[in-house]
């Protein structure tokens, strides 16, 4: 077996691990159906309020609300579930006495919970039905890829933190609100919306904002910084656990 | 170092803040052997195969595994050796089959060896099972067979039948010595003492952290029999242990010679005796 041939076997292998439980876990799956469910039930209840064609500011919050959502309950929840699962199950320890390295994990843990939420956003952009022309198809894909990485990566800080399911949901739940309510409350006070802007979901949530109220939208350097900075913080808060006790402490 | 030594350990020692985990841990393994850590709980069984297997750093002694200083090794090292932990978890929602072939495409094992492995632990026919819904005894032979799929030149086992029955027990133990036969290198825990009888060519007593005795199971028990005891049935059942002295002898002689003898066995110690008579605690403490 080729060296090359070999890594990506093992990295594929997990991968592999982790859509079967994931798929199987209910309480992890619930996440993405939920998101898309809901957006959807908005579109139509909505829909059949104003008779016709949504106002901007309706469809703005079907889109932020479902991208919100998605960025901080799927990725992040997935990748956090999924690895504290297999701590409750003694799983995680066996695999990484399999020859497995922490990189491979990583990149395993995440790579599915990564493309879900990716396709996700696009699912909750297509069925909020904002008109397309104001979407500048670009700038969303490059924002929401980003922010489904950090989501995922604050996952595997979960994980790395957790030592089971519990313990993970009540770990990440105040992130979950930060990251969450922080952009929403941000329509009702212009405070809040300032601390919105220096939070990944933050600028995600000013994109989606302005895709519905159908003025064109421009990235500006401070959210490239807020995207940017806080992927590398997230993973060097990450690699700090994992230096510390690895994925699972003695 | 010797050819052939798979592994070996010099003056291990463990401290956990101020608790001695271990002392000075020496001993060497060899192909095809099966070497036993035997202990009541507490003891530093786990603590000895975390240090050999990477899992856990010692705070001084050098472990050398298949050639490689174990501090040094890397999740490579994995690919050559298979580890069982005292509380190795299974894929539940996952089948029998694909329990075993995850771990195959990490090793690069054929479907084939899967299968082979799959019907030498007896659960060819539970492949399609879902591995939460198996017995226990399945569980832990499913484990096994993970362990050895790619065919590792020490396989690490911490105490593999606690809490099974008896006869499960005994299965394992035949999947063990089978696997000794094909020549694997085997290093387990136990605190059962049958078990390290029956299974192990070398066995090391450890007490608190220290190797207070080593030897094959009949050494040790053979040189602990000091004062030598015989069991005797005579006819009428009438059952008497008596030591051997020349009164004793001349009396068993004389039944024998009226073949009033039943029954008649030594009393040599038991790796249970052993240990109580070197530690002065019960090993199933
Ligand atoms: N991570 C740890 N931190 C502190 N003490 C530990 C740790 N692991 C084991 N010990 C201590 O080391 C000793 C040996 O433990 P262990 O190797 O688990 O024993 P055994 O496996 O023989 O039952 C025990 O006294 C235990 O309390
Ligand atoms: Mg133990």
């Amino acid at each position: 077996m080729g060296n090359t041939t070999g890594y990506m076997n093992k990295l594929f292998a997990v991968a592999r691990i982790k859509w079967t439980c994931i798929i199987r876990n209910a309480s992890i799956m619930v996440g993405p159906i939920l998101t898309v469910g809901m957006v959807w039930m908005y579109k139509v209840l909505y829909g059949s309020m104003v008779d016709g064609e949504l106002p901007p500011i309706l469809t703005g919050i079907i889109l932020s609300l479902g991208i919100s959502m998605n960025i901080c309950m799927d990725g992040f929840m997935m990748v956090g579930m999924a690895i504290a699962e297999e701590k409750e199950k003694h799983t995680l320890r066996v695999l990484m006495t399999s020859s497995v390295t922490g990189a491979q994990y990583f990149v395993g843990s995440i790579l599915f919970p990564f493309v879900i939420t990716v396709a996700v956003n696009f699912v909750v952009l297509l069925i909020s039905q904002v008109s397309i022309e104001y979407v500048s198809i670009p700038a969303f894909f490059l924002i929401s890829v980003t922010a489904s990485l950090i989501s995922c990566v604050l996952g595997m800080i979960v994980g790395i933190c957790a030592s089971n399911q519990m313990n993970a949901s009540l770990i990440a739940y105040p992130l979950l609100m930060v990251f969450m309510m922080i952009p929403i409350l941000g329509n009702m006070s212009e405070a809040v919306r300032k601390v919105s802007g220096f939070l990944f979901t933050g600028v995600l949530t000013e994109m989606t904002d302005c895709f519905a109220n159908e003025t064109r939208y421009v990235v500006k350097p401070l959210d490239v910084a807020v995207l940017v900075g806080e992927l590398i913080i997230s993973v060097l808060v990450f690699l700090i656990l994992y230096k510390k006790n690895g994925y699972e402490k003695d | 170092m010797e050819q052939n030594v798979l592994l070996q350990l010099s003056h291990i020692s463990k401290r956990f803040k101020t608790d001695l985990a271990l002392v000075d841990i020496s001993m060497s393994l060899h192909p095809g052997e099966v070497l036993g850590f035997l202990g009541p709980s507490g003891a530093g069984k786990t603590t000895t195969i975390k240090i050999i297997t990477g899992q856990l750093r010692q705070t001084s002694g050098e472990a050398r595994i298949l050639g490689t200083d174990s501090t040094n090794i890397d999740a490579s090292i994995y690919e050559k050796i298979g580890v069982v932990s005292d509380n190795s978890g299974i894929y539940e929602k996952m089948t029998v089959w694909q329990n075993l072939v995850m771990f195959a495409q990490i090793w690069g094992v054929s479907n084939a060896r899967v299968e082979e492995v799959l019907r030498q632990v007896g659960l060819a026919k539970h492949r399609k099972k879902q591995a939460g819904k198996l017995s226990k005894g399945q569980t832990q032979r499913l484990v096994l067979a993970r362990a050895v799929l790619h065919k590792p030149k020490i396989l690490f086992l911490d105490e593999p039948t606690s809490g099974l029955d008896p006869a499960t027990a005994v299965e394992i133990h035949k999947m063990l010595l089978d696997l000794k036969a094909e020549g694997m290198a085997i290093f387990l825990t136990t605190h059962n003492m049958e078990e390290a009888t029956k299974l192990c060519d070398n066995v090391a007593l450890l007490h608190k952290g220290e190797i207070v005795e080593f030897g094959s199971p009949q050494e040790l028990c053979l040189k602990y029999n000091t004062n030598k005891r015989y069991q005797v049935l005579l006819d009428g059942n009438e059952e008497l242990v008596l030591e051997q002295n020349p009164e004793n002898i001349d009396k068993i002689a004389g039944w024998m010679r009226k073949n009033q003898v039943q029954r008649i066995h030594s009393c040599e110690p038991t790796l249970e005796s052993v240990f109580l008579q070197v530690t002065g605690k019960a090993l199933s403490a």
